[in-house]
């Protein structure tokens, strides 16, 4: 170029100031301006095009439009950032105008990727979601596309504005290449999560994580969290394969983020406090894994009174053995985080649980164990004092896994005792909880309090009526349970009262089944109560009589909400119609002679 | 539990500023007042009506905001209630002459003066009176605390000092920020004091397109403690009172009211940090109960949990500036404030029990 020299040196080095200000100065503005340094990297921007148009004649046409395209691309770019997004969109309009003929030339084609990314940001922040669809999904074709017909490392748009001994290698123009179309997914797994295409969301996010390491693109911490929250949601989709992998990339990965000395070195005691919580809440993840893969696999082999199905139980264990993980490898494939060392790490990491369902006792017990150890590492930092409601979540899952492990113990007294575990872990936390604050949690423990009793006198029945003749001892045990329980549910819907103690007429749809739930056990546990005293039996009756009343008239009045219901109330109705005969004829015992 | 229990949403349109209308070509204005509950968004093609617990329409006067919107609320606070006032809109839509009054004026006896000097005045008036009544069988115990959430992190607007505070939860008394400084008070006119030294420490910046526009919500928090002596029995009984500014509705970007917005990736190193923030979305759509998301709530719902959807009463203020100009944002305000009608507490009961009859 024939007008350049020193002059041409100079327009390059405002070039980069603007850059400098833009991106480095701009962090430290103050708050009360936080655009200063942006507007004055604008002014420079605009500086450098004019330079640019008194050089028009000289140079080049092609080598003028592209660098013409940078600043507009670079002046777009500061619009949008200062909320100016009209004057933003005509520059970065032009960019892509400028580069259209040009745009699968390697000193084009990531400036065009970039500017169509950055078109995609600003018809989303005008709420156009699919317009911005538009220029990112052709943006990604666009990479595409290059890399199949051409593939080597692209300029990257800063060279457009520096000398030829400063320009970048081809490693660098490659990772920054690279990191340009990383971009390009992210934008795009989040369009997809606006537009409810959850599962290619979901892709893209995934996507986005497997480049970021194969980039060295992450921050271990980060990095880490995103994947075990990724894999919270491959658990809604029951894909425990694909969950264990991204929590088991999650734990290697961060436990990289210790290793690495921070920018300042003497890390504050705040950082170490997060650091602990973002492992607890890695731990919780875990838990939540280990939860899932026992529920479900409980629902597999339930029969339909909820207890373990042995037919069911071959079945699945021969189906298992015929099975080969054939079809699992090739899905793992799709998926798989890390390059060999990382790789490494996370298979082995993986080997510690399984990722199929638990058929017998044995097995259940290990993932247990498991998801108790996870419990143990997220309480030590999510203590009750201070983190109320995760320490309550926490020992709620951990109160979970009991009652799921629970499912696969076959004797009915080792059974009981794995309730009792859950109701020593949550009856005091109940005690002290003001629902004043925690109403809801507190609601929920009241429940599950009430739950876990109820099912605790439903074991000792079962024993006791394998017993030739019921004990004292017995009988006190059943009856002080079925006590307890009715008092949890009578809690439980005193907390539904409002403030002048009256019980709703029409019952909230999130409330409606548990409080229908708690009528309908209340009843049920009316009618269990052991006594010898006839009178006192043929009150229990009437009591148990209320509740099952109050079911079918509830549902009477409001008929939307038997759908709810339906089981229950199908035997309450059964109830109404029994139990006045019944204790008619136990009236009758009573007074036999009037 | 029908009156009370959900969330109110007020909606309040200011004057436009002096000579906006004539400067505007197509007369200026972008909705109507149709009446004391519905207002019309002239919006093409087809207008849309909105219907809310009140509108306030330009004329009406801030003691009438006052008894319509807050009064309830103090009432319910000496009941032992835990109350939230909120506004919310766009910067220039009026939420802080609505909650504070006159901005040039640190004078609470102004008759411009907000919602928050005149819940003092009426708190202290109820306080007053109840101890008239009771002689000397009931105490009060009244202290406050003023925050400031900016870029998620809290600071003490009362202690210009202090670093970055933290919330914490106690199993009785709930969420609190760790570190905050209480002021005791014992008459509005303390209040007034307490507030208007912890508002010049706000956060406020200026851009070429905002003249100026608040980046950080404000938290006033007054807590009401009653001691009640009946023979020998003592009664405590504790509440809060919430008044909350958030910062300008075009400003929120991280918090849950954008719309559909990408979040960018950071310049430097930290790319793509809000990522997780879309996984997280992802997860929320699943239909399992068993899962546990890394992020938590943003600060201000964090602290402010009770009040959405709790029990406790709350308020929001839509604030609008009816400028035809404006009529993105007025829009976007009221369908948040539509929104937020439907706000309810979604977590529930973990019921699982499926008519198991043996």
């Amino acid at each position: 170029m024939a007008a350049a020299g020193g002059g041409w040196a100079a327009v390059c080095e405002k070039f980069r100031s603007a850059r400098t200000l833009s991106a480095v100065e701009s962090r430290k503005d103050p708050e009360t301006e936080p655009y200063r340094s942006k507007y004055s990297a604008r002014a420079l921007l605009q500086e450098v095009k004019q330079l640019l148009s008194a050089a028009e004649e000289g140079g080049e046409a092609r080598v003028l439009a592209v660098r013409r395209a940078v600043l507009e691309y670079e002046l777009g770019v500061n619009h949008t950032d200062t909320e100016e997004l009209s004057a933003g969109e005509e520059h970065l309009q032009r960019c892509t105008q400028l580069l259209e003929p040009h745009r699968l030339s390697p000193d084009c084609v990531s400036l065009y990727i970039q500017a169509q990314n950055n078109l995609g940001i600003l018809w989303s922040e005008r709420d156009e979601i699919k317009t911005a669809q538009t220029y990112l999904e052709s943006a990604e074709a666009l990479y595409n596309q290059y890399m199949k017909e051409d593939g080597n490392p692209p300029l990257d748009p800063s060279e457009h504005f520096m000398a030829e001994e400063e320009k970048l290698t081809d490693q660098e123009r490659s990772k920054r290449f690279e990191k340009a179309y990383t971009h390009t997914l992210y934008y795009l797994a989040q369009v997809y999560q606006h537009l409810e295409m959850i599962e290619k969301a979901a892709q893209y996010c995934h996507t986005t994580l497997k480049r970021q390491l194969e980039y060295c693109g992450y921050y271990p911490v980060e990095w880490a969290l995103n994947a075990a929250t990724l894999s919270q949601y491959y658990l809604s989709k029951q894909c425990f394969m694909e969950s264990r992998h991204c929590l088991a990339a999650a734990s290697v990965i961060f436990s990289q983020a210790g290793q690495v000395p921070s920018a300042e070195d003497n890390e504050t005691e705040q950082d170490q406090q997060d650091l602990r919580q973002r492992k607890a809440e890695i731990a919780r993840c875990w838990i939540k894994y280990c939860l899932n893969l026992l529920q479900s696999a409980r629902k597999l082999l339930e029969d339909n009174i909820g207890e373990l199905d042995p037919d069911r139980q071959l079945e699945l264990k021969a189906q298992r053995k015929k099975e080969e993980d054939e079809k699992e490898k090739g899905r793992k494939k799709a998926v798989l985080f890390g390059t060999s060392d990382i790789c490494d790490s996370v298979l082995a990491m993986e080997e510690k649980v399984s990722s199929v369902y638990p058929l017998d006792f044995q097995e259940a017990r290990e993932i247990f164990l498991v998801g108790q150890n996870y419990v143990q590492e997220a309480k030590e930092f999510f203590q009750v004092d201070g983190y109320v409601t995760d320490h309550i979540e926490i020992v709620q899952d951990h109160s979970a896994l009991f009652k799921v492990l629970a499912f696969f113990e076959e004797d009915y007294e080792r059974r009981c005792k794995m309730h009792k575990r859950r109701v020593d872990m949550l009856e005091p936390l109940y005690a002290d909880l003001n629902p004043q604050y925690y109403l809801l949690i507190s609601r929920q423990l009241q429940f599950e309090l009430a739950d876990t009793y109820y099912e605790m006198m439903d074991l000792k029945v079962a024993i006791g009526n394998r017993l030739e003749e019921l004990d004292s001892h017995t009988i006190k045990k059943i009856n002080s349970l079925a006590q307890l329980a009715i008092k949890y549910y009578e809690l439980f819907l005193d907390s539904l009262r409002n403030p002048d103690k009256v019980f709703p007429e029409v019952l909230e749809e999130d409330v409606l089944r548990p409080a229908m739930v708690a009528k309908f056990h209340i009843a049920r546990l009316y009618g269990k109560l052991i006594t010898s005293d006839s009178k006192k039996q043929l009150e229990n009756m009437q009591t148990s009589l209320e509740y099952y009343t109050f079911l079918v008239d509830y549902c009477e009045k409001h008929p939307d909400a038997v759908h709810a219901i339906e089981t229950e109330l199908e035997l309450s109705k059964e109830m109404v119609g029994l139990l006045p005969t019944r204790m008619e004829r136990l009236r009758a015992k009573l007074c036999p002679f009037i | 539990s029908v009156e009370g229990d959900a969330i109110k949403v007020y909606v309040r349109v200011r004057p436009p500023s002096e000579g906006t209308v004539l400067t505007d070509g197509d007369q200026g204005l972008c909705l109507s007042v149709l009446s004391s509950n519905t207002i019309r968004l002239h919006s093409k093609p087809e207008p849309k009506i909105f219907t809310f617990d009140y509108v306030a329409n330009m004329e009406t006067t801030q003691e009438s905001v006052f008894s319509s919107v807050a009064k309830n609320i103090v009432e319910s606070c000496m009941n032992g209630y835990n109350g939230t006032i909120f506004a919310y809109g766009q910067t220039g839509s009026g939420k802080t002459f609505t909650m504070m009054g006159p901005s040039d004026s640190d004078n609470f006896t102004h008759s411009l003066r907000g919602v928050i000097p005149r819940s003092f005045e009426y708190l202290f008036f109820l306080i007053e009176r109840e101890k008239e009544k009771a002689g000397s069988g009931k105490s009060f115990l009244c202290k406050c605390s003023f925050i400031e959430i900016y870029n998620e992190q809290i600071f003490d607007l009362l202690d210009s000092a202090s670093a970055g505070l933290f919330l914490r939860e106690h199993i009785k008394k709930g969420v609190f920020v760790d570190g905050a400084v209480e002021q005791v008070l014992s008459s509005a006119a303390e209040a007034y004091q307490v507030l208007t030294m912890g508002w010049r420490n706000r956060r406020v910046a200026s851009t070429s397109m905002n003249r100026e526009s608040s980046r950080s919500h404000a938290v006033f928090t007054i807590t009401v403690e009653s001691l009640e002596k009946n023979n020998e029995i003592v009664n405590i009984r504790s509440s809060l009172l919430n008044l909350v500014d958030l910062a300008g509705s075009e400003r929120q970007k991280d918090t849950h009211t954008e719309g559909l917005r990408l979040k960018e990736a950071g310049n430097i190193n930290r790319s793509l940090s809000c990522l997780g923030q879309v996984i997280t979305a992802l997860v929320d759509v699943g239909n399992g109960k068993q899962r546990h998301v890394c992020y938590r709530d943003s600060k201000l719902t964090f602290l402010l949990r009770d009040s959405l959807g709790g029990n406790a009463k709350t308020s929001i203020i839509a604030n609008v500036h009816p400028g035809s100009r404006c009529f993105g944002e007025t829009l976007s305000t009221l369908n948040f404030a539509q929104r937020a009608k439907l706000i309810k507490n979604k977590a529930v009961v973990n019921e699982d029990t499926q008519g198991n009859v043996s």
